[in-house]
C-alpha cells in the first residue's frame, strides 16, 4: 500500500464518520419533534383532570429536583468519558461510562418508583387526560432512557473486548450525543411538568 | 497493530470539548436548576412572571449544555447541524405555541360545557350538576333604559343580581348594542350583544355581577354602563 | 391457552366477506403465479443476491417503483369502484356497495395512493436519480436505505393484510378523525391495521429521508455547492427535510391513538377529559405537509424537464430554488385551513387563511421560472414535457380553487364537499402524480438501457389529462350543488346522478389511460434493442446522471467528477474529457438485516393487531438482535479494482464511439402493438396444443 492511498483511505473513513454524526443529529431532531408532540398534548390537557388530582397534588418537588441532579451529573461523567475515549485511554472510558450507567440506573428507578407510587394510589393513565399526558410524556422519555442503558451496556461490552477503535469511539461520540439530548428533553420535562405545576 | 494507536490524533480540541467546558457547563447547569426549583418552592415571586422565568431559565439551561456538552456549532463546516437544530427549535415552538392558540380559541368558542351554561341560563336553570350557572330561580326589579335620538338614558344604571334590563330603542333605525367598550367587546352573561329592531324592546336577566359598559359599535355616541351588585 | 398462543384470532376471522375472498384469492393467485415462476426459471439465488438483499439505491429505486406502481393499480381500481357506486347509488337503487364496505374503500383509496404510491414512487426517483445527479456513488447509509425500503414492504403488507384476515379495513376516512377511530366507535381490527401499516412504513419513510439528507447534504461531488445543485435534487431536499420535520409528529399522533385504543388513555377520546379536536390539530400539522412532501421532488422534475427541452438553463434558478424552500417553509403553517369549520373563531382562522394564500406565491414563482425557460427555447415536444403542459393544465385549477378554499367563508360554505375532493386531486394528481409520470419518462433510458415508446406514451398522456378533466369538473360542479364527499347514496330528485355518471367515465378514460402506460412499457421492451440508448445521454442532458452509461454502472461514476458549473454535465460536453486514471471503488457489501428487521417490524404490528403479547415480545427481540448484529459488524464494504472499473468503462466508450445516429421514428404504434400481442398469444395456444 503506497502512502497516497493510505491517506485517502483515512479521508474515506472521516467522510463516513462526520456523514454519520450528522445523520445521528438529524435523528435527535426528529426524536425531539417526537417529544414536541407529547409536550403540546400535555400543555393542551394538562388541565383536564376531572376532578381527580392535579399535578400539585401529586408532585413530589424534592424527588423531582433529585432526579435532575442524577441526570446531570451522568451527563457530565458521560462527557469525562469521551475525553478519555478520544484520548485512548481504554480503563478511564470505561470508568466514566460506568458510572455514567449507574447514574442512569438510579435516575430510571426513581422514575419507576414515582410511577409505581402513583399506581398504587390508583392514579394511572386510564384516569383522566392529565394522567395520560404526563404518563406518556414522563413515560416516553423513560423508554428513552432505558434503550440508551442497554445501548451503553451493549457498546461498553464491545469496548472492552475489541477496544477503543475508531468506530468504537464513533458509537461512544452516537450515545453521548444522545445521553446529553435526553438530558436537555430531561429539563423541559423538569419544568414544564414538574416546576410549573406549582405555579 | 494495537487498537489504540490511531486514534491519537487529539487535535480535536477546538472541535470537542476539554475537561475545563465539561466542568463549566456542569456548574453552570447546577445553578440553573437550582434557581427556579428555589423560586417556584419558596414562592419568591408567582404568577405569569415566574412562568416566565422558569422557561427562559431553561432555555438558557439547554443552550448552555448545546454549548458545553454537546459543541453545538463547532464541527466541521458548513453547519447543517445548527441549521437543523434552528428549524426544529422553529417547528417545537410552533407545534406547542400553535396548538394552544388553537385549542385555546376552540374551548373558548366551542366548549361544550359553555353552550350547555348558557343554555341553561336562558332556560333559568340555576344548577347544572352542583355547579351554578348563573341562571336565577327568581327574577328581581325590572330597569329600563331608553335610547332616543343616540343619548341613552340613563347613562349609569344601577341594579343587582336577577334584576331584568330592558332596552327601548325609540330612534327609527335598527341598533346592535354591544357589551364592553368601544374598543374591546366582552361578553356579558355569555352574549355578546342585544339586537335592537324597530322599537322592539328586547329584555336581559342581570346574571352576572360586576361593572359593565355597552355601546353601539355603529354609533360612536351611543354608549353607557351599568353595575350589577351581586 | 389458545388466547395466549392466538390472540384475538379465531375462525372468524378467515375471509368470509365477497370482497375479502376475492381479494385474498387474488393475491394468492398472483403470488403463487410469482412463485411458480421463479422456481420454474430457478432465479431465487438470482432475486435474493441481486435484489432482495441489494444495498444499490437504483435497484432499491427500482424495487420501490414496481411495488408503488402495484398499489397504484390497487388504489385505482378502489377509486373505479367508488366511481361506480356512486353512479348507480341513486334514489331507489343502492348501488352494489354496502355503506359500511363503501367507507372501507374510501379510506382504503386515500391512505394506499398517499402513503404506498405516492410516497413510494418518489422515494424510487429519489433513489434512482439524486446519488447520479450530484455526482455520488451510493447513499449516505446504505443499510438505513434497504431497511427503508424493507419497512414500507412491511407496510404494505400489512395495509392488505386484512383480505386474510379480518375481514374488515378501517372506516374512518384515511386520516382516521378521532373518536371514530377510537375503541369506543371502531371495535374491528380494520382500525388496528391501519395504524401499524402508517406506524412501520412511516418509520420505513423518516429513516429513508434522514439518509437522502446526509447523502445531499455531504456527499455532492467536489465543486457542487448548493446553488449549483441540480434543481431535482433541490425539490428532493426540501421535500426530505419536510419528512424528517413532519414524520415524527405522525409516528407520535398516532402512537398516542394506538394507547388510546390499547391501553384505555384519553388523549382523543369523548371521555375522561381526553381532546378529539387535539388529532384533528396533530394529525393536520403532519397532513398538510405531507402533500408538499410529495409535490416538492414533481416540481423538481418539471425544472429538469423543461431545462432539456427547451434547450436551456433553467431561467430564475435561485429564485426557484428559493420558490422550493419557502414552500416547504409555509407549509408547515397552514394545517388549519383543513378544519376551518371546526371553530376556533375569527381571529385563527384568518392567520391561517392568510398564510395558505401566500403559498401561491413560490408556487407562482416556479412556474414563472419554467414559463421564462421555455420562452425562444427550442422546444420538443416529448413525452415528459406533455406530462408537463398537462400538469400546468391541471394544476392551475387545483391552485385557484385552492385560493378559493382558502377563504375561510367560502371554506364554510364548501367544506366536506365535493368540490374540496375536485380541488385536491387537482393538486395531486397534477403536481404530483403528472411530475413522477413525467420523471419517470424523462430518466426511463437511464434506468432501463431503452427510451420509452413515444407514440404509445403520448396517447396514454391525452387520456390522462382528458380523463382527468371530464372525471373532475362534474365534482366541482356537484359540489357547488351541494354534495358532500363520502356518499355511498343519494336522493334521485338532487339531479346529482348525470354529473356522477360523466365523472365515472372520466374515471374510466383514466383507467384506460393507465392501461396505455403499461402497454407503453411492453412496447418499448419488445423494441429494446431499436429504442436503446446507447450513448447514456439521449436527451442531450445536462445535469451529470447523464455523463454515465444506461443503465447506470453499479459504481455510479468511474472517477468522481469535478463540477464547476450548475449543468455540469452541460459544460463537460462543451469542453470535452480527459481519460481519467481509474482506481479502486469501495462498495457496501448486500445485507439482508433490512429484510430480517421488516419480518420482525411486520410481527411486531401483526402481534399488537391481533393481540398476541408473545408474538410482540419475541419480534421486538428480534429486532434489537438484528439491529447490534448489523452494527457491530464491521466488515461491510467490498472493492471493485481499478482494472474491471476500466475495462467496464472502455466497453461503455466503444459503444458509444459504435453509436450513428438514424431520425426515423422507430416507435410501434398501438395497432402494430396489437398485432404483436396477438401474434403472440396465438403461438402461445398452438404451442401448448
Amino acid at each position: 500500500m503506497t502512502h497516497a492511498e493510505t491517506s485517502e483511505e483515512m479521508s474515506h473513513e472521516e467522510a463516513a464518520n462526520d456523514r454519520v454524526m450528522f445523520g445521528f443529529w438529524v435523528y435527535l431532531m426528529t426524536d425531539l419533534l417526537m417529544f414536541s408532540v407529547l409536550f403540546a398534548v400535555y400543555a393542551v390537557l394538562h388541565g383536564n383532570s376531572l376532578g381527580g388530582p392535579t399535578g400539585r397534588d401529586l408532585f413530589s418537588p424534592p424527588l423531582a429536583l433529585t432526579e435532575t441532579l442524577i441526570l446531570l451529573t451522568s451527563s457530565f461523567t458521560c462527557g469525562l468519558g469521551m475525553i478519555a475515549a478520544r484520548k485512548g485511554i481504554k480503563k478511564q472510558t470505561l470508568f466514566w461510562f460506568g458510572i455514567t450507567f449507574l447514574l442512569g440506573l438510579a435516575f430510571l428507578s426513581i422514575e419507576l418508583y414515582e410511577f409505581v407510587e402513583f399506581i398504587h394510589e390508583g392514579h394511572t393513565m386510564r384516569s383522566n387526560a392529565f394522567m395520560s399526558s404526563f404518563f406518556l410524556l414522563v413515560g416516553t422519555h423513560g423508554v428513552h432512557i432505558t434503550s440508551a442503558l442497554i445501548w451503553a451496556a451493549i457498546t461498553l461490552f464491545f469496548v472492552a473486548k475489541r477496544g477503543l477503535t475508531k468506530s468504537m469511539v464513533r458509537k461512544l461520540s452516537m450515545l453521548s450525543l444522545f445521553w446529553h439530548f435526553l438530558d436537555i428533553v430531561w429539563i423541559f420535562i423538569f419544568t414544564v411538568v414538574y416546576l410549573m405545576a406549582f405555579v | 497493530m494495537s487498537t489504540e494507536s490511531h486514534v491519537t490524533k487529539s487535535n480535536t480540541k477546538s472541535e470537542h470539548g476539554t475537561t475545563g467546558s465539561y466542568v463549566i457547563g456542569f456548574i453552570l447547569s447546577l445553578v440553573f436548576t437550582i434557581i427556579p426549583y428555589y423560586l417556584v418552592v419558596n414562592k419568591v415571586i408567582a404568577g405569569n412572571a415566574l412562568l416566565a422565568v422558569i422557561l427562559s431559565i431553561a432555555i438558557l439551561q439547554m443552550a448552555i449544555q448545546l454549548l458545553f456538552f454537546l459543541h453545538l456549532g463547532r464541527g466541521p463546516k458548513p453547519l447543517y447541524n445548527v441549521v437543523f437544530f434552528f428549524a426544529t427549535a422553529g417547528v417545537i415552538v410552533l407545534t406547542i405555541s400553535a396548538s394552544l392558540f388553537i385549542m385555546s380559541h376552540l374551548y373558548q368558542n366551542m366548549s361544550p360545557e359553555e353552550i350547555t351554561t348558557r343554555l341553561a341560563q336562558k332556560e333559568g336553570i340555576s344548577q347544572l350538576g352542583g355547579e351554578k350557572t348563573g341562571a336565577c330561580k327568581e327574577l328581581g326589579d325590572n330597569h329600563i333604559i331608553t335610547i332616543k335620538d343616540g343619548q341613552v338614558s340613563p347613562i349609569h344604571l344601577e341594579a343587582s343580581l336577577c334584576d331584568t334590563l330592558t332596552f327601548i330603542n325609540e330612534d327609527n333605525k335598527k341598533r346592535v348594542m354591544k357589551f364592553g367598550s368601544h374598543t374591546a367587546q366582552v361578553s356579558y352573561g355569555g352574549e355578546y350583544e342585544v339586537v335592537l329592531d324597530d322599537g322592539r324592546p328586547e329584555t336581559i336577566t342581570l346574571n352576572q355581577s360586576g361593572d359593565f359598559a355597552f355601546h353601539d359599535d355603529q354609533d360612536i355616541n351611543t354608549d353607557g354602563h351599568f353595575s350589577v351588585a351581586p | 391457552m389458545r388466547e395466549f398462543l392466538i390472540g384475538k384470532l379465531n375462525a372468524d376471522a378467515l375471509p368470509h366477506e365477497w370482497f375479502t375472498i376475492a381479494g385474498s384469492v387474488g393475491f394468492t393467485l398472483m403470488l403463487l403465479f410469482a412463485v411458480g415462476l421463479i422456481t420454474y426459471k430457478k432465479r431465487w439465488k438470482w432475486l435474493w443476491n441481486e435484489w432482495f438483499t441489494s444495498v444499490d439505491p437504483k435497484k432499491i429505486g427500482i424495487m420501490y417503483f414496481i411495488a408503488g406502481g402495484f398499489m397504484l393499480v390497487r388504489g385505482g381500481l378502489d377509486a373505479i369502484m367508488l366511481w361506480l357506486q356512486q353512479s348507480l347509488s341513486s334514489g331507489s337503487s343502492h348501488g352494489y356497495l354496502s355503506a359500511d364496505h363503501f367507507q372501507q374503500i374510501f379510506t382504503a383509496h386515500g391512505n394506499i395512493m398517499v402513503f404506498f404510491v405516492a410516497m413510494a414512487l418518489i422515494f424510487g426517483l429519489i433513489n434512482y436519480i439524486v446519488p447520479l445527479q450530484i455526482g455520488a456513488r451510493d447513499l449516505a447509509s446504505p443499510f438505513m436505505n434497504t431497511l427503508g425500503f424493507w419497512l414500507y414492504v412491511a407496510g404494505v403488507i400489512m395495509v392488505n393484510m386484512f383480505f386474510f384476515l379480518g375481514n374488515e379495513y378501517g372506516a374512518a376516512g384515511w386520516l382516521a378523525v378521532a373518536p371514530l377511530s377510537g375503541k369506543e366507535f371502531s371495535p374491528g381490527v380494520g382500525m388496528d391495521y391501519w395504524i401499524w401499516s402508517l406506524q412501520i412504513s412511516g418509520i420505513g419513510t423518516t429513516l429513508a429521508a434522514i439518509n437522502f439528507i446526509m447523502t445531499m447534504l455531504k456527499m455532492r461531488a467536489k465543486g457542487m455547492t448548493l446553488f449549483k445543485m441540480p434543481l431535482f435534487t433541490w425539490g428532493s431536499l426540501c421535500s426530505m427535510a419536510m419528512a424528517v420535520t413532519v414524520f415524527p409528529l405522525l409516528t407520535m399522533t398516532i402512537f398516542l391513538m394506538f394507547f388510546d385504543r390499547y391501553f384505555g388513555t384519553h388523549f382523543f377520546t369523548t371521555t375522561g377529559g381526553g381532546n378529539a379536536m387535539m388529532y384533528t390539530n396533530l394529525i393536520w400539522m403532519w397532513g398538510h405537509p405531507e402533500v408538499y412532501i410529495l409535490m416538492l421532488p414533481s416540481l423538481g422534475v418539471f425544472s429538469e424537464v423543461v431545462s432539456t427541452f427547451s434547450r436551456k438553463p433553467i431561467a430564475f434558478y435561485k429564485s426557484n430554488v428559493f420558490g422550493m424552500i419557502g414552500i416547504s417553509t409555509l407549509a408547515l403553517m397552514v394545517w388549519l385551513h383543513h378544519f376551518f369549520t371546526m371553530g376556533a373563531g375569527a381571529d385563527v382562522n384568518s392567520a391561517f387563511g392568510v398564510a395558505t394564500m401566500i403559498i401561491a406565491i413560490p408556487t407562482t414563482v416556479l412556474v414563472f421560472s419554467w414559463i421564462v425557460t421555455m420562452y425562444k427555447g427550442k422546444i420538443r415536444l416529448t413525452v415528459p414535457m406533455l406530462w408537463f403542459l398537462g400538469f400546468i393544465a391541471v394544476f392551475a385549477l387545483g391552485g385557484i380553487s385552492g385560493v378559493l378554499l382558502a377563504i375561510p367563508p367560502v371554506d364554510f360554505q364548501l367544506h366536506n364537499s365535493l368540490f374540496l375532493v375536485a380541488h385536491f386531486h387537482s393538486t395531486v394528481v397534477g403536481g404530483v402524480l403528472f411530475g413522477i409520470f413525467a420523471g419517470l419518462a424523462y430518466w426511463f433510458p437511464k434506468i432501463a438501457g431503452f427510451r420509452l415508446n413515444e407514440r404509445i406514451g403520448r396517447y396514454a398522456v391525452w387520456s390522462w389529462i382528458i380523463g382527468f378533466f371530464v372525471a373532475f369538473i362534474p365534482l366541482y360542479v356537484l359540489g357547488l350543488m351541494g354534495a358532500t364527499r363520502r356518499l355511498d347514496h343519494y336522493d334521485a330528485s338532487t339531479g346529482w346522478q348525470p354529473f356522477f355518471i360523466m365523472s365515472l367515465i372520466g374515471g374510466i378514460i383514466i383507467a384506460i389511460g393507465a392501461a396505455l402506460q403499461i402497454v407503453q412499457i411492453i412496447a418499448s421492451f419488445i423494441q429494446k434493442r431499436r429504442l436503446a440508448d446507447t450513448t447514456g445521454d439521449p436527451w442531450d442532458g445536462r445535469t451529470l446522471e447523464w455523463s454515465v452509461a444506461s443503465p447506470a454502472p453499479a459504481y455510479n461514476f468511474a472517477v468522481i467528477p469535478e463540477v464547476s458549473s450548475r449543468d455540469a454535465y452541460f459544460e463537460m460536453k462543451k469542453l470535452g474529457i480527459s481519460k481519467p486514471t481509474y482506481k479502486d471503488i469501495h462498495m457496501p457489501k448486500n445485507t439482508a438485516s433490512g429484510i430480517y428487521i421488516s419480518i420482525f417490524a411486520f410481527l411486531v404490528g401483526f402481534g399488537f393487531v391481533w393481540e398476541i403479547v408473545w408474538l410482540v415480545v419475541v419480534s421486538i427481540l428480534g429486532i434489537i438482535i438484528c439491529l447490534i448484529a448489523k452494527t457491530f459488524n464491521e466488515d461491510s464494504e467490498y472493492t471493485i479494482p481499478a482494472e474491471v472499473v476500466e475495462k467496464m468503462e472502455e466497453h461503455q466508450a466503444d459503444k458509444v464511439r459504435a453509436f450513428h445516429k438514424d431520425d426515423d421514428e422507430v416507435d410501434m404504434g398501438l395497432l402494430e402493438f396489437i398485432k404483436i400481442a396477438l401474434s403472440w398469444a396465438w403461438r402461445l395456444v398452438r404451442g401448448k396444443r
